[in-house]
C-alpha cells in the first residue's frame, strides 16, 4: 500500500470513529442538555443541542425526598448483591479454575445457558416463589433476585481472571510456608484484582439499572429502586422530561464515577514479571 | 544435618507411570543432580520431595522425619523454579521476606535477614524494585535469595538456568555451585542439560522413562555409563554408537568390521566417544569416510562423517587439515570402547578389548 493510501485509509477511519462516536454520544448529550433546560425549551422545535436559559431548576425539583429514598433503597440493594456475589463467586471460580471436576464443563455450560433466559421469562416464577416465601416488597427480594443473575456472571467472569494466575505461584507461596488459604488471600487475591474489580463494576451496573424485577417485587415507595422510581415522571398526562432528564444525570454519576476511579484497577500485565512468559 | 531418601518411590497418573520405584540417597551437603530429557520423571520426582505432588506409593525421608503427609511449607526446604516464581504484585524485599514473613518473623529481624540474603546474591540495590523490573537473571537471584533467607536444610532446585541466555547460564552455574558449598546445604538440583549436571553435581543420578539409569559422580558416569541410554545422553557432542552384529568371532556391519572381544552375544552396540575416535589419513583407519562437515570449535575440530545414515562425530586438533567432502580414514581406539548389549542396552564389561585383526 502506498503512503498516500495509508493515509486516506487512516482518514477514513478517523472519520467512521467519530461518527459512532457521535451516535453512541448523542443520547448522552441530550439528556445532560435537557436536564438544564426549562420546561418551555425541552421541546423547542427545532431542537436546539445547547439548552439557551440553562437552569438548575430540573433538578432542584428532581430532588424530592422521595428520590433520596430511592437512592438509598438503590444502594442498598446494589450493595448488598455486590456484598455477596463478589466473595461467593471468588471462592466458587477459584475451586472451579484449580480443582479438576467431572462436572465442570456441565457446571460452566449451564452458568453460560443461564445467560440466555430473558429476564421476562424468569420473572413469573420467580415472582411466585418470592410470594410464597413472604418476601414481596422486601430489600431481600431484590437481593435474591440480583444474585440469580449476577453471581453465573460473576463465577464466569472471575474464573477467566484466576486462571492467568500462575499456579507456580501458589506452588512457591505453599514452598515458603503458606496455607492454600493465605496464599489465596496474599497471592492469588491480589492478582487477580483487576478482574475483582471488572466483575464488581459488572455487578454494580446490572443492578444499579434493573427495572423490571424492581418494579414487580416491590409495590410500597418506601421500597423503590432509583429505575423504578424515575417511573413517576412519566404520568398518565405527560412526561416531565425536564426532570426526568435531571434525575437520569444523577443517575448516572455514580456509575461514571466508579469507572473514573477504577480505571487504572483495569489495566492488565499486573502478573508481567511474575513468571517467564 | 540433612540427608534426603527417596525409597521406592512411585507416582501414577492412572495408568501413566511418570516416576517407577525410584530408591535414592541424597547425604548431608551434598549436590545431587536429577538429569535426565523432558518427560523422565526427573520434575516429578523432586515434586514429590517438595511436596508439590502426592506420592502413589513409597516413602521420602529428610533428615529423619517422614515427610510424605507433611505440607510444603512444614518440611524445610526452599524451592527455586524454571520460571522463577516471584510474586509480582510484591517488591523484591517482600518477595525475599515472604518466607519469613509467612512463619512470623519480626518485621525488625525480617528486614535485617532479607537485606543480608540480598547481599550474598548481590541484589541490595534492587530491594524497593517489582520483579518486572527485573532481567532474567537478576529475577532468578532473587528467587535465590527468597530460598535462601530461612536457612532451609534443603535447596529444591528446578531448571532454574534454563530461561537464561548462555553467557548468564554460565556465571550462575558458578554463583549456585559457590553459594552452595558455601552454604554446605543438601541440594537436589533438576536439569535436562548435560553440561550443567557435570559441573555442579557431587554425584548425578540420570533418569529415562520414570526410572534411575544411573547414579554416580559425573566423571564415573562419563567414563562408563550403565547403558546405552546414559552414554548417549552425558557428553556432548554425545557419544558414537554402533549397532554391530556378532559373527565368526568379528563384529559387523555395513561399513566395518571390528574384532570381537570373548563371549559377545550375538548383537552388540559398541560406542566411542568423539575424544577418543580419530581422523586419518584414508586407508590408515579401521574404515574410509567422506568428510560430511569439518567445525572449527576454536580449541579443537570437529570432523563429521556419515555412515549408513548416522551421523559420527570425532574431534580432531584444531590444525587438521580435512574439508567437507575429503575421504578420510577413521580409526577406533580400542581401549576406551564402550560395549552395550545389542538388545537390553545394558554395559558389557570383557576381560581383554576387542582389538581389530
Amino acid at each position: 500500500m502506498t503512503r498516500h493510501a495509508k493515509r486516506l485509509r487512516i482518514a477514513g477511519l478517523s472519520v467512521l470513529q467519530i461518527v459512532v462516536a457521535a451516535l453512541v454520544l448523542l443520547p448522552f448529550f441530550w439528556m445532560l442538555s435537557v436536564s438544564f433546560k426549562p420546561a418551555t425549551e425541552a421541546f423547542a422545535i427545532p431542537a436546539e443541542l445547547w439548552p439557551r436559559n440553562p437552569t438548575l431548576e430540573n433538578y432542584v425539583l428532581a430532588l424530592r425526598p422521595e428520590f433520596r429514598r430511592y437512592f438509598l433503597n438503590s444502594m442498598i440493594v446494589s450493595g448488598a448483591t455486590l456484598a455477596i456475589t463478589i466473595p461467593l463467586g471468588l471462592l466458587a471460580a477459584y475451586s472451579l479454575s484449580r480443582f479438576q471436576y467431572r462436572i465442570l464443563s456441565v457446571f460452566l455450560a449451564m452458568v453460560v445457558l443461564a445467560q440466555f433466559f430473558p429476564a421476562g421469562a424468569m420473572i413469573i416464577p420467580i415472582y411466585k416463589i418470592v410470594r410464597s416465601a413472604g418476601l414481596l416488597d422486601t430489600y431481600a427480594s431484590l437481593i435474591i433476585a440480583y444474585i440469580t443473575v449476577t453471581l453465573p456472571v460473576a463465577i464466569w467472569m472471575m474464573r477467566g481472571f484466576l486462571m492467568r494466575v500462575p499456579r507456580t505461584l501458589e506452588e512457591a507461596a505453599a514452598i515458603d510456608g503458606a496455607s492454600p488459604l493465605r496464599a489465596f488471600v496474599d497471592i492469588v487475591i491480589p492478582l487477580a484484582r483487576p478482574g475483582i474489580v471488572a466483575t464488581s463494576v459488572f455487578v454494580l451496573i446490572v443492578t444499579w439499572q434493573e427495572f423490571l424485577f424492581a418494579l414487580s417485587f416491590t409495590s410500597s415507595k418506601e421500597m423503590r429502586t432509583l429505575p423504578v422510581g424515575m417511573n413517576d415522571y412519566i404520568g398518565q398526562y405527560g412526561v416531565r422530561y425536564g426532570e426526568l432528564m435531571a434525575s437520569s444525570v444523577m443517575i448516572s454519576v455514580p456509575v461514571i464515577a466508579v469507572f473514573f476511579f477504577l480505571q487504572r484497577q483495569f489495566v492488565a500485565g499486573l502478573t508481567a514479571g511474575a513468571v517467564k512468559g | 544435618m540433612t540427608s534426603v531418601a527417596l525409597d521406592r518411590v512411585v507416582k501414577k497418573w492412572g495408568h501413566f507411570v511418570g516416576v517407577n520405584d525410584v530408591s535414592l540417597e541424597i547425604a548431608d551437603g551434598e549436590f545431587l543432580v536429577l538429569l535426565g530429557p523432558s518427560g523422565c520423571g526427573k520434575s516429578t520426582t523432586m515434586r514429590m520431595v517438595a511436596g508439590l505432588e502426592e506420592l502413589t506409593s513409597g516413602e521420602i525421608r529428610i533428615g529423619d522425619r517422614v515427610v510424605n503427609d507433611l505440607a510444603p511449607g512444614e518440611r524445610d526446604l526452599a524451592m527455586v523454579f524454571q520460571n522463577y516464581g516471584l510474586y509480582p504484585h510484591m517488591t523484591i524485599a517482600q518477595n525475599i521476606g515472604y518466607p519469613l514473613k509467612v512463619a512470623g518473623v519480626p518485621r525488625q529481624e525480617r528486614m535485617k535477614r532479607v537485606q543480608a540474603a540480598a547481599d550474598r546474591v548481590e541484589l541490595s540495590e534492587y530491594l524497593e524494585r517489582r520483579p518486572h523490573a527485573l532481567s532474567g537473571g537478576q529475577r532468578q537471584r532473587v528467587a535465590l535469595g527468597r530460598a535462601i533467607v530461612r536457612t532451609p536444610q534443603l535447596f529444591l532446585m528446578d531448571e532454574p538456568l534454563s530461561n537464561l541466555d548462555a553467557k548468564l547460564r554460565v556465571s550462575m552455574r558458578a554463583q549456585i555451585k559457590h553459594l552452595q558449598k558455601e552454604l554446605n546445604t543438601t541440594t537436589i538440583y533438576v536439569t535436562h542439560d548435560q553440561v550443567e549436571a557435570m559441573t555442579l553435581a557431587d554425584r548425578v543420578a540420570v533418569m529415562a522413562k520414570g526410572e534411575i539409569q544411573q547414579i554416580g559422580a559425573p566423571l564415573d558416569i562419563y567414563n562408563r555409563p550403565a547403558n546405552a541410554f546414559v552414554a548417549s545422553f552425558l557428553g556432548s557432542p554425545s557419544m558414537n554408537l554402533f549397532e554391530m552384529q556378532v559373527s565368526d568371532g568379528e563384529l559387523r556391519n555395513p561399513s566395518f568390521r571390528l574384532r570381537a572381544p570373548d563371549n559377545a552375544p550375538s548383537a552388540l552396540t559398541i560406542g566411542q566417544r568423539p575424544e577418543d575416535m580419530a581422523a586419518v589419513a584414508p586407508g590408515e583407519g579401521d574404515f574410509d569416510s567422506e568428510v560430511y562437515t569439518a567445525e572449527l570449535l576454536g580449541d579443537t575440530a570437529l570432523i563429521t562423517v556419515r555412515i549408513g545414515h548416522d551421523l559420527v562425530s570425532i574431534k580432531a586438533p584444531k590444525d587438521t587439515g580435512f574439508r567437507m567432502g575429503d575421504r578420510v580414514g577413521i580409526r577406533f581406539d580400542r581401549d576406551t570402547l564402550h560395549y552395550f548389549d545389542g538388545v537390553t542396552g545394558t554395559r558389557i564389561e570383557f576381560e581383554t578389548g576387542g582389538y581389530a585383526a
